[in-house]
């Protein structure tokens, strides 16, 4: 039964002409709940299904089309943020690494210290705004950078598949994945856990 | 590393690239040992983590209520234009 539904939509996906009443409200939805603005939703899930007709023989059959969709509109999102609130984004890698380096002092200890996240994960509620503000967040880093988390702790590839994907090599990758994941956990505590100072001493 | 205990920036690096490949025995060793010496480090790592399970099995919608919201008819109908023509 559940293997019947399964293969119904892997042949879905291959049928583009069905997507937009098989995905289309799934994905408005989706990302309505994040940009706030039915045009630019609407412009969003556009985007999305032209971007999977060029990338349909890339599609890994492991996972669905809901899944391999709502990853696309993901980065179509974080696209949209970067280019509506450019004056956060940070343009260079380097520049991401002098602030992660910064919470540190040169005696290798924190400087600023993580905090502690009062996390309730059963909040449903809580889960959808988190997504919102992760979004946000990443939108703020370099797209490369950005990319890497995304593919990496999103879409779960694994490293082999990451750096293929982007042509970088592993130890690059850790490198990569290290300062979006340091820049995101203190972006992240800023803006949802509402802690802009750190911990201090 | 020269010397056999890692400092706190040393410890975020190898946390973040022990969610990538598993370390070597040694450099598992150090950093549990340094984790349960520094509650700093301990909340970094517990907070990554937290971070990958939350983006990757986040449930993107919170009430029902939302699942009313559909396309509109008009753009239904424009988009499915947009992609046969995509298609041709």
């Amino acid at each position: 039964m559940r293997m019947n539904r399964i293969k119904a939509e892997e042949d879905d996906i291959l049928k583009p002409d069905t997507w937009v009443d098989r995905y289309g409200d799934y994905l408005f939805r989706f990302a309505l709940a994040r940009v706030k603005d039915p045009g630019v939703a609407e412009d969003l899930v556009q985007e999305t299904f032209l971007a999977a007709l060029r990338g349909l023989q890339n599609f890994k059959r492991r996972s669905s089309g809901h899944t391999w969709l709502t990853a696309i509109l993901k980065h179509k999102i974080v696209d949209y943020f970067r280019k509506k609130h450019r004056e956060l984004v940070i343009e260079d890698i380097e520049t991401v690494s002098e602030t992660t380096d910064g919470f540190f002092k040169n005696s290798g200890n924190w400087k600023i210290r993580p905090g502690k996240w009062d996390v309730n994960p059963a909040k449903i509620f809580e889960q959808k705004e988190f997504m919102n503000v992760l979004l946000k967040c990443l939108a703020q880093l370099p797209e490369r950078l950005a990319q890497a988390f995304m593919l990496r702790e999103m879409e779960g590839l694994s490293t082999e598949e990451l750096c293929k994907s982007m042509q970088i090599s592993a130890t690059n990758s850790w490198v990569m994945l290290y300062r979006a994941r340091t820049y995101l956990r203190r972006c992240l505590e800023i803006t949802w856990f509402n802690k802009p100072t750190g911990e201090t001493e | 590393m020269e010397h056999w205990m890692f400092n706190c920036k040393e410890v975020s690096h190898k946390v973040s690239e022990s969610l990538d490949r598993k370390l070597p025995l040694l450099e598992r060793m150090m950093i549990r040992m340094h984790l349960m010496m520094c509650r700093y480090c301990a909340r970094f790592h517990r907070q990554l983590r937290w971070v990958r399970s939350m983006a990757r099995y986040t449930q993107p919608f919170g009430n029902k209520s939302e699942t009313s919201v559909t396309l509109p008819q008009d753009t239904r109908a424009r988009l499915k234009q947009t992609l046969k023509s995509a298609m041709e």
